[in-house]
Formats: structure tokens, C-alpha cells, sequence
């Protein structure tokens, strides 16, 4: 490739131009590829030039028939509604409606001025998510003579303006051939605004027919300039609504809805302004709006509440750090003033700085100011006292951040964090640029630590009403209808208190709490209220520090009666109670039980559902997450939780590891060596395997069903002092071995009572691989295996497998066979005593960082075991390298706080499916595992056959990559496990209830060839089936022959699974669930489908097939499958019941 | 149903019924290759070994009897005896063979030769006591699954049973597969289970003569190494042993020895690394050594040069246009399309 490029480019010296170029890309930009990606992207998400004559054609003959239509004289709103209702279009009238006594008239006169604004107006028009089309607005601007001063009050504006635009539906929807709408961005009747498009039904059908331009057309009634309103009366502090019998109280968001009707017009020249002056703000606003709308943050199907229709938010927030801040003043004085960017800086740098801000901007705590032209026109106290969040536009009238709640504002600021960390560290993520702009973040499970789906609030808006009826005082009535005044409908008002009062209730428990609802459907010109939004999702992002605290601490009872307490009391309702604490303080307090960590991670759940329940009256019900189906799944059933009567976990596994430990070494004076050092290889002891860990005493055991008996064996490694008795050879080492196991389990047994200690000698044909272990049943009911680690092995084995490679065969020491089994027994000595332990210690570091690890690590092996692939063909440790990823991140390690790290098992395991379905393992992994800050080198690609394993995972301690995955998983079932993946993402981005999770756990054999059931009664671990019957054990319970002696550890079908693998190796490929399953599925290897001439080392059992053609004198054979199913029945008699063919 | 050729490729096809379908063994006289012929254990004999393929993979010696019982007694069944040459020993149950096995090693690894060695053996025989015995683990009788298809010999006790079982028309019907009391799956499993945890007693009674018989034999080559250390081994026809190994081309194991292959190769012994002299004096001459710096200089401006300019600009360029390539082909797979 280099020599063509210097082919193409010819090796003359660069011209200043293109070096320039080169630079100011690595220099300016992240590097000079993302540059180039950037690049790439624009044109993608701009509106195309071609398609916008048809376009300006359509709206010149609109402009023209808007200005040509006639006058209508003063009436009574209501009698002009109903006019209008006759030809079948409504008046959006909002909050309060008008009634006939109103004294005000509505009219129509045609507009004085027709303007295109907006984004579309600027040119900086950004693709909307899912094939939304671009909008185009128009603004219409209202003569003064329909408006009075008092115009500000009670809605009457709005009444004027609804009217206003209902006159324009009413004439454009009979006079052009286009679908008109009505748009209430946000749900809010104030902002409605009159949608024109071209269905795709009619395109190219019609005269007007604009739909290659992809857009469509906002009609905006807006306020002529001067306003005719006064504008002191619309300060934030001032009280537009009255309704009887209830104290006037500020209207801020409804003040500010007032003026945004003056906003457009202004907007434009600014933003027309901005364009000319700062050259990278175009492309800086449309990588922003990509990026926000790939996070959510605009419209579409789940979007966080409050930046529906908010373009102009994005705009003004480049124009504040362009232009810099206005000064206030305050108390603290104005020292923290934000200096305006360069207008030099590259879009790449605008778009960093934007996330910078946004990151660190707290709206709600230091409002923001954007530099206006001449001063405050309102006093930024007001707007601080009356608004939640504060970002005031340059016009110094409107703050964009009015109806936007402070979870949302959490989200956008944890989002910014996020994206910037990833920026600021190359390397965390493979692949940056498509992280930070071409990767949908919406998926729901993937993003946050809780998913509460489906809230419905059609509930809640009856009861709402039934509570304002039963016996509320007559006070908080109208309080609420003030509040549905204020924020223009019931649904918002009801979504702000329900915000405000989850952001108080999770405190510093939760980053962000994002509230997510379907962006508001478009409605027919003759609907006058818009539908109502009846389900949002509710999203959590724990902050890993509170969130599963115990006691939420409220203020102390010396401060009783203040209204701190009375809040708090109100807040938890009767929850809250005051305790004594053991430092003696006395406090409001309020506690939340829990019996198990399951339990304690759904502490800010069940917060939630207390809240919702005590301030909304929704019940617990229909609060629904998917924590406790995914906790089943790695549970057992409760049933036999209470026949194995133990109490196990893993603290109890390590306890009794060591005392096993202790014990050990308490025989010293016994052992020929002294024992160095004990270390732990089990995935028991390190907190990743799918089931806690369970001691039952050999009583217990015996009296179990068959069904119940499986009892793990937790495999540990004993180091001795070193030594010269050893022998010099293999196979004498071996039998040393046994000798050192022998005596150990002779004296444990004789200094603790009720000990069980035997050696297992292990069944090898390879002499040089000692599989013996020292078997360690304890009287609690744990199973332990040792194996002794003797480093002279590694020498003499090596010593065999090079002792070839100088000699000629002739003369060689060792036959061929000896050297492969010298390989294969030093394979197994680096991976049990070398690699194990260090794996070991890491993955225990990573759970001990990473409160999430361990359950995802479990979820994601359950989800391997029941889609058969963990295992036989998925290693254990491979699985745990993989589960670390999204917590070490790609290539560094990152802090425990990072954005990215998920805090819920449930996050991380739909963030390991989500990698798993995406990545491309052609290409090796590196994974951070060990805390080495070395710089890693590349990991070495090692070409692999497609029969063996495909993936390669590196770490700082294997380069290579294949120490977890030389034996698989093969070509056939990696590929098999991405489509598994991608599968479930697919199910879980829309899981919502508890058969969802069923069925990303359940497994299908409609892919298997041959489907081999086995008898459930008599498998030892059938317990752990995910669809476990418990009818098997209960059945089984007496039938089951009783014998003396316990078998820990015993488990037949991994046992019949590695036979039936190695047997039928190049005839059939096998799949079963170790944990439990009670089938084995199995495809016939395609290579093997054609008739092919007879061999005897065929390796496959054939049936000669019938001659036909005397003229051939080839003999062919076909595999005999019938016979090969004959032969598995009979390796399996016993355990199999079924062998189902398709 | 059709009929199915009686013999395939020189084989006679056997079909075994099994409960549903039939299996088909396909037997011919067993023919020793040339190289095989020389070997000094040649356990095959030609008339009465009759060679099967597709044995079914849980078969046991004593079902291939069976199996083979209307044609005469089988002595004997050997499994996969062509897939590796060793196997035949691993495989045998009976622990004088293990010995066999273990003495085979030890003669390995002193690396004597074969025929000098049983003039040697009966003469330390004679003089020393024999070596202890290894009491082995016991070996309960389980199935050892052999790969689908695979081979097996069958070593008749009379030679005319070999025909016998080669005559195509045996019977119409196919055999029923014959069953050994050998426990099948999961009693199999219980069964390994349990023999794979003998008893202690068995275990140290086990570990301990063996490490006796390891002592012993260790002793034994030990005292041997000593004796013959450096001293040539001659044959009766007057031939001298040479060996190779050791350092400086001794042996301990006795014999003449000659350096290793590597430093036959190489010349070099071990690790150690010798300084390579200089040939020649470079600049012994004025004309040497003047052409030396000159040229020396001329380097120099070079790479001072390619360091601060073209080189850096080049590479500049270079990154750059790939960065460039690899964007394009990105496009052309549609990616930068983000929704």
C-alpha cells in the first residue's frame, strides 16, 4: 500500500498548503483520522441542496396565500371556536379555557410579515433521529391591531394566538395538498404550532409535492416588534394566571412561553450573526446535535423529558461560550466569569468545549447568563428565585431551561462526562469517533443502572383528580390547578412534581435520573387538546458512593419543629421517624431493610416505588423493573434452598477455605516439607460463579434426592518449601505426589473429626500429567481438591519437548508421541499453576473494585449455560476477561468512578451482550486485567485454524492471547454465540416484564440436528436447571437408592459431554448447559453430508451404500447416522431417555 | 432394501444389528507392511490376525470376542495398534507389562544399545537382587471409549477361524452386537468415580514401592555410570559405542562420546561467547582512513537530513494518506451514516 500511495502522490516536496492541512488536523482535531471522520460525517446529516427549489416553491405559494387570506372581525372566542369547529378544525385553546363572559375578542387579519426561522433559516439544519424529517419554520407574524396590554394575562394571548392558528389550518389544509397537523412540542398547548408535510401516501401525486426535500413546515404565530405586550409585566417574578381563591403567585414558565412567541425573529439575526463571525460554529452545531440526538436529547421514540423542540438550545449554548457570559451580581461577587472562547477554534474544539461546559455547568446551582447587547433586561435574581435551572439567551428574556427538569439536566451533564472522558483519553474506547457520534446510546439497559419501565400515568392523572375530590384541603386543589396552569397541561405538571420529588427522595444516591417519554405525537387539525403522554421509563445512574446506603439521615430533633423536619417528614411520609444513633445524635431518619445484597441493590428502587406510591398513589405494581427476574436467575428455587438447608455465599466459601487453610498448616510438624503457600483457583472463592457456593454435610447429601445431590469441589493449589528430595523424573514426581497426598489426608483426618480427606488419581493416559488431587470434604459440608505445584515439572517437561529441535529424528531421545504428551502436560501445568492464580487474584481485585463485576460476570455465564455454549466451548476465565471490559474500559485502566463503569449487574451484563454481538474477534481483544501501567504492545495475532478456538484475549500476563481460548470457542460456535448476542440485545432493548428475561434466558433447538434428553431424575445438578421442576426432585425423593458414601463433585454429563466429544470429534459437534441441563444438542459436521470413497482410517462410522453403477468402480461409503445415534444411546444408557432427530 | 455389496475395497462387510439400525464392520486379513515386519515385537501374526474397522466406540476385548465366537477363539484384541506404535504397551493391563514398560524407559534413557544389552542384564542379574515389585492401583475393569470409526486387530488362535470369519457368506442375517458385563453410562461414571478414589492403604502401599523400584533402578544406573564413566563400550565384534552428549563430549552413561549436534554445527560449545578477532585492521592505511571519515561525514549529513525534514514531513504524509484510505473505505461501508 505505501509504495502505491508514493506511486500516486509522487515523492515531490508538499506544498505548504497540504502541510498545513496535515498539521492543523493532528493539531486542531483529536487526530488526524477523526478529522477526516468528521469530515465524512457532515454531508451525511445536512439537508441536500437539490431538494430545496420544490421546496421554496411550495412556501412562496404559502406565503402568498397566507398574506392573500381575508380578515375576520372580533368575537367571543368561544362563538369564533365554534364556527371553525363546523368546517371540522379546533381551537388549541390551553389553560385556563376561555368562557363566554370574556370580555376579549379574538380576529384574524393577515400577517404583516412571513419569515423562514430557525435552524432551517440559519442553514444549519441537523438530520433528526430515525428518519425524522428536517423542520422548517415559519414565522408568522400577528398585526398589532388584534392585541390589547392586557393581552399577558390568563392565557388570553395564547386564546388569540390558538385562534389565530386555527384560521390558518382551517384555510391551508382545503387549499393545499398536504397533511396538516397541530404540534404541541413537550405536550405544551402554548408552544403548538401547525405542521405541514407531504404524506408519503401522496408524494409526487400532488402539485405541491416537497417530500424530496425531506422536511417539514412549522407554522409559528409569532409576536410583531414592538411587542404590544409590555414586557416588565413578564419578568420571571410576575403573576400572570389568576384563579379564584388562590394567592397570586409567580408564573415563571408560563411568562417565559409568552416571550419565546417574540424569540424567533430575534434568534435568527443572532444566530445569522454567530454563523458569520465564528466560522467553526456550523460544523460544531451539527457534531453537537448528532451527538445529543444519538443520546436522546431531541425527538423520537424515548426521549429525555424536556429537549423535545429545544433547537434553540443548542445554538445558545455556543453562543455563550462564543460570546461569553454577562456579569451578575451576587453576593459572591462576579469573579467566576466564563471568558469567551477564541473565534479561531476548530469545530472539533467548540464541540469539546460545548461538552466541557455542559459537563461541568450545574444550571440549577450557578445559573448562566449569555452576554447580552445591553445588559439584564430582567434581574438575574428573579430568574434564580423563580426558575430551577437558569440559562438565560443574549436576548436576556428567555431562559431555555424553563419546563426542563433538573434529572434531565443530570443526564445531560453525566452524558457530556462521559463523551469527554472517552475524548480526553484515547485509547479508553476502540473506536472513538463512532462511541461519540455513530453509536445510538439509547438503549436503555446499556445506559442506566436501573430501568423502571413503563410508569403509567393515565393512573395517576385519575387518581390525581379522585384525591383532589376525596379530602385534600380545597388549598392543594387549587394549588395543582395552578401547577397544570403553569405548565401548561396536566402531564407536565404532573412530570415535574414527579421529577423534583425523585431528584429530592435519591439525593446523592443516583448521578442522573432520567426521565425518557415518546417524543408527542403530531394530531389532527380537529383535535384541540393534545394526547395525553401515558407511559414514561424512568432511568437510573447510581453514583456507586450512596446509593445503596441504608439510612437516609434527615435533620437532627433539636431543629424540631423548623420547617427542615416538616419537609423531610413530608417527603418519606411514614417512613420518616426519628432514631437514635450510636454516636447519640437523635434524627430524623429514615431506614431501609434489607435481608440480602439482592436486596440492597434495589434500595433505590424500592425508594422509588415508596415515593411514587406516597405522593402520586401509584402502587407498587406498576413500578416494574427487571432486578428481581434477573436475580432469579441466579437463584435457586426456594425449594430447594430449603431441602439443601445451608446457608451458603461466598464469604462462607472463603471462610472455610481459610480454615482449610489453617489446618493445613497446622500439620507441619507432619509433612516432609513445610507448606509455603495455599492459593485459591476457583471461581467459587473469587465471587463470579453463577450460584453462590453451598456446603452440605455428607448427611444431608445422602439424604437428598439424586437430583439435589451436585456438590462443587472448589479446586485449590498447595506450594511447598523447595526442596532436593524431589526425584529427578516425571513420573517418580507423580508418585511423590501421591505419597505427599496420602499423608496429608491421614493426618487432617486425624486432627479434625469429621473430615473426609481421600486422593483422587485421576485418570490419564498421559504419564507425564499428574491429575491426582488431594479430595477434602470438611464437616460443614465443603468440598475442596488440591493439587501440589512442583516448579521442577515445568524444567523436565520442557526439557522433553526440546530436546528435538537440534536432533535429528534418528537419534532423538524422546519419541513423538512423548513430546506431544510433554506439550500437553506443560500446557496444563502453565494454565493450572502459572496462569490460574494470577487470574485468580486479578478478577478478585476487579470484584472488590467493581461492586457490579461479580453479578455480571454471573448473569453473563448463566446466559453462555443456557444457551449451551459455557463451558465446552466458552472457557470460564475467558468469560470473566471479557465481563472486565466494560469496567476497565478498552485500553487503560480507568478510575472506579469513571462515567462509563456500569454499578448494576444488569447494565453490565446487556453492556457484555452488546460487545459480544458487536465484536468482530478476528481481531484480538486486549484487556487491562492486570494493574501494570506499562504500555502494552500490540498483542501478537496468532493465526488460528478454524477448528480451533477464534478468539484471542490478550492481557498484560498472556500476549499472546490463548491461554483461556486455544480450545474454543471454534469457528462454528463463536459464530453462533454473536448471533446469540445480537438476538438478545435485541430483547432486552425492549424487555419489559419478567417473561422478557425468560425469554433471553430460554434456549431454542430448532438449530440442532439431534436433540439427546436426558433423564432429569438422575442428574446430580438438575437443580440448577433455569426451567427446573421441582416435581423430578420431589418424585424422586424415595425412589433414589441410598448408598453410604457421599460423591462431591460428581457430574455426569460433563463427563459424557467430553466422551461423546471426543469419541464423535469429526462426526458431530455437541452443546449442553453444565449447569443442570437435562439436553444435549448436537449437529452433524457438514463435510461429512456427501457419499465418499471407502478408507479404513476414515475416523467416521459409515454404511456402504448399495451399488448402483456397476461402470463405477469406486466403492463408496455414507455416514451411518442411525448407527452413530445407536452408539450414543449405549454410551448413555442410563442417563439418557430420549435421542430426538430432525 | 437394496442389497449392500458383500465386500468393499478388499473387505468383507459385516453388518451388526443394532436395536434400530445396523452397524457395519468391515474385516480383512491382516497384511504387515514392510517397515512394520523388522520390529523386533511383532505381536501380529499374519495367518490368524484379522484386521476390522468401524469397531462401535464402546467395544470391549471381550465383545469382539463374543462378536467372533462362531469362528473360533480370540486370543487376543488390540485397539488403534496402528495410530501410534506404542500404544499396544500402554495399553496393557497386567502390571508385568508396566514393569516391561518402566525397564524399557530406564534402558531408553541410558541410551545403550538393544542387542548389547540382554549379555548385560543377565550378568547384573546374576550378581545383584532383583529389583522390587510395583504393587499397582487396582484396576477395576471399565470400558475405554475408542474414536467412531476406528480399528482394531484381532488375533486368532487358530488360523482357519481367520477365514472363517472373512467368508462373506457367514449368514444372512447380521450378528446382534454382543454386550460385556463392563457397566455403560452412568453406572460407568459412578463406577470411575469410585476407582478413581482407592483406598489410602492401596495408594501409599502403591507410592511407596514404586519410589522403591525408582531408588533401586536409580541406584542401579547410577552404580553403572560410575563404573563405565569414559571407558569405551566394545562389542563382541569388536564395535565401539559412541554416544552423544555431555559436556566436552562425555557421557555419563558410558561409551565414547562425540560433541553435540550444535557444536558440529556451529563450532561453538554452550553459551559462552568467544570475541570474533578482526580480520584486518580497517584503517591501517592514510587512504583507509580519510576514505572512512569522509564517508562517515556523508552519513552523518544524511540522516541529519532525513531526521529534521523530509523524513518527519514524509511520514507526515504518509499517516495521513492512509488515515485518508482508511476513512474512504469506511464510507464506502456506509458507517458514517449514524441514524
Amino acid at each position: 500500500m505505501d509504495m502505491s500511495e508514493s506511486d500516486r502522490h509522487g515523492e515531490g516536496p508538499l506544498t505548504g498548503h497540504e502541510l498545513k492541512d496535515i498539521k492543523d488536523a493532528a493539531d486542531l482535531y483529536q487526530s488526524g483520522s477523526f478529522k477526516l471522520q468528521i469530515d465524512a460525517l457532515l454531508p451525511n446529516v445536512r439537508p441536500k441542496e437539490s431538494a430545496r427549489q420544490q421546496l421554496d416553491r411550495f412556501l412562496l405559494s404559502l406565503r402568498n396565500h397566507i398574506l392573500s387570506l381575508p380578515s375576520i372581525t372580533p368575537q367571543n372566542p368561544l362563538t369564533a371556536a365554534q364556527t371553525l369547529a363546523k368546517q371540522g378544525v379546533a381551537v388549541p385553546f390551553v389553560h385556563p379555557l376561555p368562557s363566554r363572559d370574556d370580555k376579549w375578542k379574538v380576529a384574524f387579519e393577515p400577517p404583516m410579515e412571513i419569515n423562514i426561522v430557525g435552524s432551517w433559516g440559519n442553514g444549519i439544519a441537523v438530520k433528526k433521529k430515525n428518519g425524522g424529517r428536517f423542520g422548517v419554520d415559519l414565522s408568522v407574524e400577528m398585526p398589532h391591531s388584534l392585541f390589547q396590554e392586557k393581552d399577558y394575562l390568563d392565557g388570553r394571548f395564547f386564546h388569540k394566538k390558538s385562534y389565530y392558528l386555527a384560521v390558518l389550518a382551517q384555510s391551508i389544509s382545503i387549499s393545499f395538498d398536504v397533511d396538516t397537523l397541530y404540534a404541541s412540542p413537550l405536550g405544551d398547548p402554548r408552544l403548538t404550532t401547525l405542521n405541514n408535510n407531504v404524506a408519503d401516501i401522496l408524494a409526487g401525486s400532488t402539485s405541491h409535492d416537497f417530500s424530496k426535500s425531506h422536511a417539514d413546515i412549522y407554522i409559528i404565530p409569532i409576536l410583531p416588534s414592538p411587542n404590544p405586550l409590555p414586557p416588565a409585566k413578564l419578568s420571571p417574578s410576575h403573576s400572570n394566571v389568576r384563579i379564584p381563591s388562590v394567592l397570586p403567585s409567580p408564573s415563571p414558565i408560563y411568562n417565559n412561553a409568552v416571550l419565546l412567541s417574540t424569540y424567533p425573529k430575534l434568534a435568527l439575526l443572532s444566530t445569522h450573526q454567530l454563523k458569520h463571525s465564528s466560522p467553526a460554529f456550523h460544523d460544531a452545531h451539527t457534531l453537537l446535535r448528532v451527538w445529543a440526538n444519538q443520546r436522546g436529547y431531541g425527538d423520537g421514540e424515548l426521549c429525555v423529558k424536556g429537549f423535545e423542540a429545544k433547537g434553540s438550545f443548542w445554538t445558545g449554548l455556543l453562543r455563550l461560550l462564543v460570546s461569553g457570559e454577562e456579569p451578575v451580581a451576587t453576593k459572591s461577587g462576579n469573579a467566576k466569569l466564563r471568558r469567551p472562547l477564541g473565534k479561531g477554534l476548530s469545530s472539533y474544539q467548540l464541540f469539546k468545549a460545548a461538552l466541557d461546559f455542559l459537563a461541568k455547568q450545574k444550571f440549577g446551582e450557578t445559573p448562566a447568563f449569555t452576554k447580552t447587547v445591553d445588559g439584564h433586561k430582567y434581574p438575574p435574581e428573579e430568574y434564580i428565585a423563580h426558575h430551577p435551572a437558569v440559562f438565560v439567551d443574549r436576548t436576556s428574556t428567555i431562559n431555555f431551561l424553563s419546563d426542563v427538569p433538573l434529572t434531565s439536566l443530570d443526564l445531560l451533564s453525566h452524558d457530556a462526562k462521559e463523551t469527554l472522558e472517552q475524548l480526553n483519553n484515547p485509547g479508553t474506547s476502540d473506536d472513538m469517533f463512532a462511541e461519540c457520534f455513530l453509536k445510538s446510546e439509547r438503549g436503555l439497559f446499556t445506559r442506566f443502572d436501573a430501568v423502571i419501565g413503563q410508569v403509567n400515568l393515565i393512573l395517576t392523572e385519575c387518581i390525581l383528580l379522585t384525591f383532589c375530590r376525596v379530602d385534600l384541603p380545597q388549598a392543594t386543589l387549587n394549588q395543582s390547578a395552578l401547577a397544570v396552569v403553569e405548565h401548561g397541561s396536566p402531564d407536565a405538571a404532573l412530570l415535574a412534581s414527579v421529577a423534583s420529588i425523585l431528584r429530592r427522595g435519591l439525593g446523592d444516591r443516583t448521578k442522573a435520573i432520567a426521565i425518557l417519554q415518546p417524543g408527542t405525537p403530531f394530531r389532527p387539525i380537529s383535535s384541540a387538546q393534545s394526547p395525553s403522554t401515558s407511559t414514561v421509563h424512568i432511568g437510573l445512574i447510581y453514583d456507586l458512593a450512596h446509593a445503596f446506603r441504608l439510612v437516609d439521615h434527615g435533620p437532627s430533633a433539636e431543629n424540631q419543629d423548623s420547617s427542615v423536619a416538616e419537609e423531610f417528614r413530608h417527603l418519606w411520609g411514614n417512613r420518616a421517624e426519628l432514631r437514635r444513633f450510636k454516636d447519640g445524635r437523635i434524627a430524623e431518619s429514615v431506614v431501609w431493610e434489607v435481608a440480602t445484597s439482592d436486596e440492597r441493590a434495589h434500595i433505590p428502587v424500592s425508594i422509588i416505588r415508596h415515593l411514587l406510591q406516597l405522593h402520586f398513589g401509584i402502587s407498587a405494581e406498576h413500578v416494574r423493573t427487571l432486578q428481581t427476574s434477573f436475580d432469579s436467575m441466579l437463584r435457586l428455587p426456594d425449594d430447594v434452598r430449603r431441602l439443601h438447608r445451608a446457608a451458603g455465599g461466598y464469604k462462607a466459601a472463603v471462610t472455610a477455605f481459610d480454615d482449610i487453610v489453617r489446618s493445613l498448616k497446622a500439620l507441619d510438624e507432619q509433612l516432609p516439607l513445610a507448606l509455603l503457600n495455599v492459593s485459591p483457583i476457583s471461581e467459587y472463592l473469587r465471587y463470579t460463579s453463577t450460584f453462590a457456593p453451598l456446603p452440605v454435610p455428607a448427611s444431608t447429601l445422602m439424604a437428598l434426592p439424586e437430583s439435589l445431590r451436585f456438590l462443587p469441589t472448589i479446586p485449590i493449589i498447595l506450594e511447598f518449601e523447595k526442596s532436593s528430595k524431589w526425584p529427578d523424573d516425571l513420573k517418580a514426581i507423580q508418585k511423590v505426589k501421591l505419597a505427599f497426598f496420602e499423608s496429608i489426608a491421614r493426618s487432617l483426618m486425624a486432627s479434625k473429626p469429621g473430615l473426609k480427606a481421600s486422593v483422587a488419581i485421576g485418570d490419564s493416559s498421559n504419564p507425564f500429567q499428574g491429575l491426582a488431587t488431594l479430595e477434602i470434604f470438611t464437616a460443614e459440608g465443603w468440598s475442596f481438591s488440591a493439587s501440589i505445584w512442583h516448579d521442577r515439572e515445568a524444567t523436565l517437561l520442557d526439557r522433553i519437548i526440546g530436546s528435538s529441535k537440534t536432533l535429528a529424528p534418528s537419534d532423538q531421545e524422546h519419541s513423538v508421541r512423548e513430546q506431544r504428551e510433554a506439550k500437553a502436560a506443560r500446557e496444563l501445568y502453565t494454565r493450572t499453576f502459572i496462569h490460574s492464580p494470577r487470574h485468580h487474584r486479578a478478577i478478585t481485585n476487579l470484584c472488590h473494585k467493581y461492586s457490579a463485576y461479580s453479578g455480571t460476570v454471573r448473569l453473563v455465564k448463566r446466559w453462555l449455560a443456557v444457551h449451551w455454549l459455557l463451558r465446552s466451548h466458552v472457557s470460564e476465565e475467558a468469560i470473566e476477561i471479557i465481563c472486565a471490559r466494560p469496567f476497565v474500559g478498552g485500553k487503560q485502566a480507568s478510575t472506579e468512578d469513571a462515567a462509563t463503569v456500569p454499578h448494576s449487574k444488569e447494565r453490565g451484563f446487556a453492556l457484555v451482550i452488546e460487545f459480544l454481538g458487536d465484536w468482530k474477534w478476528e481481531e484480538p481483544l486486549f484487556i487491562p486485567l492486570y494493574e501494570d501501567n506499562t504500555p502494552a504492545p500490540a498483542p501478537e495475532i496468532v493465526a488460528v485454524s478454524a477448528k480451533q478456538g477464534v478468539w484471542t484475549l490478550s492481557t498484560a500476563e498472556d500476549r499472546t492471547g490463548r491461554m483461556w481460548t486455544s480450545y474454543g470457542p471454534d469457528y462454528v460456535s463463536a459464530h453462533r454465540l454473536r448471533a446469540l448476542a445480537k438476538e438478545a440485545i435485541k430483547i432486552i432493548q425492549d424487555a419489559e416484564t419478567d417473561s422478557d428475561v425468560k425469554r433471553l434466558f430460554s434456549h431454542s433447538t430448532d438449530d440442532y440436528d439431534v436433540v439427546i434428553e436426558l433423564n432429569s431424575a438422575v442428574l446430580p445438578r438438575y437443580y440448577q436447571n433455569v426451567n427446573a421442576n421441582s416435581s423430578v426432585w420431589s418424585r424422586s425423593s424415595h425412589s433414589g437408592v441410598v448408598e453410604s458414601t457421599p460423591r462431591p463433585g460428581f457430574d455426569p454429563l460433563p463427563l459424557f459431554l467430553a466422551d461423546l466429544q471426543s469419541t464423535f470429534a469429526d462426526t458431530l459437534k455437541f452443546f449442553a448447559d453444565p449447569f443442570g441441563g437435562d439436553r444435549i444438542g448436537a449437529i452433524w459436521l457438514p463435510d461429512l453430508k456427501v457419499p465418499r470413497p471407502f478408507r479404513a482410517l476414515a475416523g467416521f462410522s459409515s454404511e456402504p451404500l448399495p451399488k448402483e453403477d456397476k461402470a463405477k468402480d469406486k466403492e463408496l461409503v455414507v455416514l451411518n447416522r442411525q448407527s452413530v445415534l445407536d452408539d450414543i444411546e449405549r454410551l448413555g444408557s442410563g442417563l439418557i431417555k430420549n435421542i430426538v432427530t430432525r | 432394501m437394496p442389497i449392500l455389496p458383500k465386500s468393499l475395497s478388499g473387505f468383507t462387510v459385516i453388518p451388526i444389528a443394532y436395536s434400530r439400525s445396523t452397524h457395519y464392520i468391515y474385516a480383512r486379513a491382516h497384511v504387515t507392511s514392510k517397515s512394520k515386519a523388522s520390529k523386533p515385537v511383532n505381536v501380529l501374526h499374519e495367518a490368524r490376525t484379522l484386521f476390522i474397522v468401524n469397531v462401535p466406540p464402546d467395544a470391549t476385548e471381550r465383545e469382539l470376542a463374543l462378536l467372533f465366537k462362531h469362528c473360533g477363539t480370540v486370543e487376543r484384541v488390540l485397539f488403534d495398534f496402528n495410530s501410534a506404535d506404542n500404544t499396544l504397551v500402554e495399553n496393557a493391563p497386567d502390571s508385568d507389562e508396566e514393569m516391561c514398560e518402566d525397564a524399557d524407559a530406564e534402558e531408553a534413557d541410558t541410551g545403550t544399545d538393544a542387542e548389547a544389552r540382554p549379555r548385560k542384564k543377565r550378568k547384573i542379574h546374576t550378581s545383584e537382587p532383583t529389583p522390587p515389585e510395583v504393587i499397582s492401583l487396582p484396576n477395576q475393569s471399565l470400558r475405554i471409549l475408542h474414536k467412531t470409526g476406528s480399528c482394531a486387530h484381532l488375533i486368532f488362535l487358530d488360523a482357519s477361524s481367520l477365514a472363517k470369519a472373512l467368508s462373506p457368506s457367514v449368514s444372512s442375517k447380521p450378528l446382534p452386537w454382543p454386550s460385556s458385563e463392563e457397566p455403560r453410562g452412568l453406572s460407568h461414571y459412578l463406577a470411575k468415580y469410585d476407582a478413581e478414589r482407592p483406598p489410602l492403604d492401596t495408594i501409599r502401599v502403591h507410592a511407596d514401592s514404586y519410589m522403591e523400584r525408582f531408588e533401586f533402578d536409580l541406584a542401579k544406573s547410577k552404580q553403572e555410570a560410575k563404573y563405565r564413566k569414559g571407558e569405551a563400550v566394545v562389542d563382541e565384534d569388536g564395535f565401539t559405542l559412541v554416544t552423544r552428549g555431555g559436556a566436552y563430549g562425555q557421557t555419563l552413561g558410558g561409551g565414547v562420546g562425540v560433541a553435540s549436534k550444535k557444536f558440529m554445527l556451529t563450532g561453538k560449545t554452550g553459551s559462552r561467547k568467544r570475541k570474533e578477532k578482526k580480520q584486518e585492521k580497517e584503517t591501517f592505511y592514510a587512504f583507509q582512513k580519510a576514505e572512512k571519515q569522509r564517508k562517515g561525514e556523508l552519513k552523518f549529513f544524511v540522516v541529519r537530513m532525513s531526521v529534521y525534514g523530509c523524513v518527519a514531513i514524509l511520514d507526515l504524509k504518509r499517516n495521513f494518506e492512509a488515515d485518508k484510505q482508511r476513512v474512504e473505505k469506511l464510507k464506502e461501508s456506509r458507517r458514517f451514516k449514524p441514524y
